[in-house]
């Protein structure tokens, strides 16, 4: 199994979602997240008070998947949430050993 | 349950608990305590309401603990008798003094034995209990009512203190039956005489409501065979039929009209009780009650009429209530929204006619209490007398998984979540609390929030379109004002722009920027409409505005701000096709973005101004903003220093300059507008200073007055400590804009700081195009465009000018 965490531009969220719905996946946690790579932040200045931003408003995506379904979800998920433009975000890929459903004490791949 | 008679249903089932409950006690229990035991019920059970899977609060009733611990046995069999006859028994062993103690922590064995009903046992006992609980109840009255009305407003507040819920809980939400009860109780506890507990007699209105809700428990129950009470969409959709009707949306509002009636009754006798019981309230509702004028009283907190027929002979007295309301905060008493009741058809037919209302009801929106007028309005029904348009939103359910709350309350949510930016002094809100107290008319934008979402009740027509076309019948009839009506539909139309954009646009392509700009136009739209933003999205739900939200459309109201006031030459006003030919001529060859930053009262202002300073080339306007001053000045011809000229003449007056701004148009006209603080209130205590520095900074324009020679009088400012001193920072950016440097100066701000940089600009060949400047303690951050020769500044020329300006920064006043 991996989990995959993909941090993207907020406005691509439904659009990353709706792909992901279309292959299947639709279990994730989406968390709102800020923070900058390459984009770098800059200042604005609002009546002669300078204002950093910074730290980016941007979109934390996480889900487990199977081994076998990894670099699809990848590639869609890239797909999706692609500008061509600095800032589109980063994907990481992490394996995972267990996963349990607390409800049923399911394990493995049955658990996702 | 077939007739739908649910108080019948409740008393069957009581009925059928009760002989079980007996023949198990009779064959367990009293074996074992023939005497010193009686069995009651209380609670819900005692009042005889025991829906179908509610609890069975049963108490057993011991004369003294050791035989009650000796008949431990006795009473696990009996319980266990009741479980195997499905009966949930939530049961309590007391003796009749620890029934009358007052326990802090468990309000609700005090409250359930309001409702206790002798059932078997000893009847001795119980009429020692019987003896001692009326006492018990006059002697701790007040502190029985301060336990339940924290319980009822922990309650409430876990419900966001409203009955609007879409998905409500009949038994716990406002305005449930948790809240008929609590009526029942105080009506008890203020009847109970040390001789006898006191009974309650609801209103024939309260008892209609209580038998709705009790049938829909009953249905909740039964339909999913447990103690459910959540009035989910399906179990809507399902009770909707039940009762025979198509709609469940329209169903709702009757439920909705139930528990406003219960939570308005229980919201009134609470805060009766609690004012009772705080003699510190007392003494405060006795100074509020000096707040009485010639319409209206104050009594023990509430508005009253003074005289009630004046809303036959004068309906507008109905407004005035509400700007009393809005501006002290008092809620009307109850005599008066009956006697407004009692005209609702009169009212409704003198607010369906034009009338110039505007003014009024601009007031009650810009006032201190405006939500609390407002919800008032609401609750009593007036706001649809006013806004018939609003009807079709009352209590009316969206189903939607985000949205929590029907479509009124959602504008009042949103009401009060704008009101409450007042008070932010925190990020990331506190730069929205400084937009709204930048607003110059609160109203607009309160009417924008009242009627955004007005069509949401039209059928086969978009929300947006409705709710434009019920805001322009309703504007033209209180007659507002078409500028102002201009801004409202604006806002209307564009209400979902933002969050729109926050959701589907990349807010840092300027592309993005720019199209946004273009659609709004003007500075004082785009405040509006991004509060208009916050307060419509944070008013879907709690918990919807997260911080990350508001940083998200703080940022982009930042940059579409800075897009809106960066360009400064590039694009100039072109004569408009139609229009007053003093304003077109007036307007011809400014920059655009003098409209974008002027709103039209403004635009009207300085026309006038303008045609005042033909005669002598000059004239100069000071006016009282809300928390400032503004100075105007139109000069036919420029000169070198004219800006530091009047920043001087202001620094000699002891004014604190806040921001500034410069325009010129084609003809070489200047505008110069200066906003200032009088930190030692010299304009306001003494008026005629007003009119001398009008006349001052004419004559100095005008060079009849040295400048300088008015600076060496000004007064001497007390240094700041060695260790607050700021470091002197002089910054250029060619790339800000498109035709001018920007430089930004931070530097340790002192009296006439801005006439020295001013100068300093001037004397080096250069231009000032706009000036934003902002002051912290002793430090001044002051930014300027400035142009040389019509054209950006050089890298030699910046070189030359930054010495300027540093000296001028570090020379000792």
């Amino acid at each position: 199994m991996k989990k995959i965490e993909a941090i993207i531009q907020p406005f691509k969220l439904d659009e990353v979602k709706e792909a992901l719905k279309g292959i299947g996946i639709d279990g994730m946690t989406i968390s709102e997240v800020r923070g900058h790579g390459r984009q770098k932040g800059h200042k604005e200045v609002y009546r002669g008070q300078e204002y950093n931003v910074d730290l980016l408003p941007k979109v934390k995506l996480e889900m487990v998947v199977s081994n076998t379904r990894a670099d699809e979800v990848i590639k869609t998920l890239a797909g999706a949430a692609r500008t061509g433009k600095i800032g589109d975000g980063k994907i990481f890929v992490y394996d995972v050993m267990e996963a349990v459903r607390i409800r049923n004490d399911d394990r493995g791949e049955s658990a996702l | 349950m077939a007739t739908g008679d649910a108080v019948r249903a409740l008393a069957q089932r009581t009925a059928e608990v009760d002989r079980v409950v007996t023949e198990a006690a009779e064959g367990l229990l009293f074996p074992a305590a023939a005497t010193g035991l009686a069995v009651l019920a209380v609670g819900g059970y005692g009042r005889r309401q025991l829906f179908p899977y509610s609890d069975v609060d049963v108490l057993l009733l011991f004369d003294s603990e050791k035989l009650a611990l000796a008949s431990k046995d006795a009473i696990a069999a009996f319980l266990q008798r009741l479980w195997d006859n499905r009966i949930r028994v939530s049961h309590s062993v007391r003796t009749p003094m620890e029934c009358t103690e007052v326990h802090d922590r468990n309000t609700e064995l005090n409250i359930s034995l309001l409702d206790q009903r002798y059932l078997r046992g000893d009847r001795g006992l119980y009429a020692k209990l019987l003896d001692k609980l009326p006492r018990f109840v006059t002697g701790n009255r007040d502190a029985l009512i301060r336990n339940l009305s924290q319980l009822t407003r922990e309650r409430h507040s876990k419900y966001a203190d409203t009955f609007y819920h879409l998905e409500p809980n009949v038994k716990e939400t406002p305005g449930g039956l948790r809240d008929y009860q609590l009526l029942c109780w105080l009506e008890q506890m203020r009847t109970t005489q040390p001789s006898r507990l006191g009974t309650a007699d609801p209103s024939p209105e309260l008892q209609q409501a209580f038998r709705f809700l009790a049938r829909l428990r009953c249905y909740l129950h039964c339909g999913s065979g447990r103690d459910n009470n959540v009035l989910s969409f399906d179990a809507q959709d399902a009770a909707a039929a039940q009762w025979k009707l198509a709609d469940a949306g329209h169903w709702m509002r009757e439920y909705y009209r139930h528990a406003r009636a219960i939570y308005r009754a229980a919201m009134r006798q609470l805060e009766a009780n609690e004012a009772h019981s705080s003699s510190l309230f007392s003494q405060f509702r006795d100074w509020r009650s000096r707040l009485a004028n010639a319409d209206f009283s104050v009594h023990r907190e509430r508005a009253h009429f003074r005289t009630p027929q004046a809303l036959d002979a004068e309906p507008e007295v109905l407004l005035r209530l509400f700007e009393f309301v809005a501006r002290h905060g008092i809620r009307i008493s109850q005599e008066a929204e009956q006697q407004i009741d009692a005209r609702r058809a009169k009212l409704r037919a003198w607010f369906a006619e034009p009338r110039p209302i505007w003014p009024q009801l601009s007031a009650i929106f810009s006032l201190p209490h405006a939500p609390v007028a407002i919800r008032a309005m609401h609750e009593i029904g007036v706001l649809t007398i006013v806004f018939p348009e609003m009807e079709k939103i009352e209590c009316l359910v969206v189903r939607d998984f985000f949205h929590r709350y029907t479509v009124d309350e959602h504008t009042l949510v949103a009401l009060q979540n704008l009101w409450s930016l007042r008070g932010a002094q925190e990020l990331p809100l506190k730069p929205y609390g400084d937009l709204l107290r930048e607003m110059q008319q609160p109203g607009v934008l309160v009417l924008a929030v009242l009627l955004h979402d007005a069509g949401k009740g039209t059928a086969g027509e978009g929300h947006v379109d409705a709710s434009i076309r019920l805001a322009t019948a309703a504007m033209a009839r209180i007659q507002t004002p078409p500028p102002q009506q201009e801004i409202i539909l604006y806002l209307i139309r564009r209400h979902l722009e933002l969050s729109s954009v926050m959701r589907s646009r990349d807010l840092f392509d300027p592309q993005t920027l720019r199209d946004i700009a273009h659609r709004v136009e003007t500075v004082e739209r785009l405040k509006a409409l991004t509060l208009l933003t916050y307060a419509d999205i944070s008013a879907v739900n709690p918990h919807v505005m997260t911080p990350w939200r508001a940083e998200q459309l703080w940022q982009l109201y930042l940059m579409v701000y800075n897009e809106l006031t960066r360009e400064l030459e590039s694009e100039r006003i072109e004569v408009e096709a139609s229009g007053p030919p003093k304003r077109l001529e007036f307007l011809e060859g400014f920059p655009t973005r003098y409209l974008r930053t002027h709103t039209e009262t403004e635009i009207d202002e300085h026309v006038a101004l303008e045609e005042r300073s033909r005669k002598r080339g000059v004239a100069v306007e000071v006016r009282k903003l809300e928390s400032a001053y503004q100075l105007t000045l139109v000069a036919h011809t420029d000169r070198p220093g004219l800006f530091a000229a009047v920043a001087g003449t202001l620094s000699s007056f002891g004014m604190n300059i806040l921001r500034a701004e410069a325009f010129a148009n084609r003809r070489g006209l200047i505008l110069d507008t200066f906003t200032f603080a009088d930190p030692t209130r010299t304009l306001e205590l003494n008026p005629t200073e007003v009119d001398r520095l009008r006349a001052t900074t004419e004559r100095v324009i005008t060079r009849k007055t040295d400048v300088r020679e008015l600076l060496r009088n000004r007064p001497k400012p007390t240094p700041p400590s060695r260790n607050a001193h700021i470091q002197t920072r002089v910054a250029f950016d060619g790339a800000a804009s498109g035709t001018a440097t920007l430089v930004e100066i931070v530097a340790e701000d002192r009296p006439g700081l801005l006439y020295d940089l001013a100068s300093a600009f001037s004397t080096n060949g250069c231009n000032i195009e706009v000036v934003l400047i902002d002051t912290q303690a002793h430090k001044a951050i002051d930014v300027f465009y400035v142009t040389a020769a019509g054209a950006k500044i050089d890298a030699a020329h910046q070189q030359v000018l930054e010495e300027g300006l540093r000296r001028a920064c570090e020379a000792q006043p």
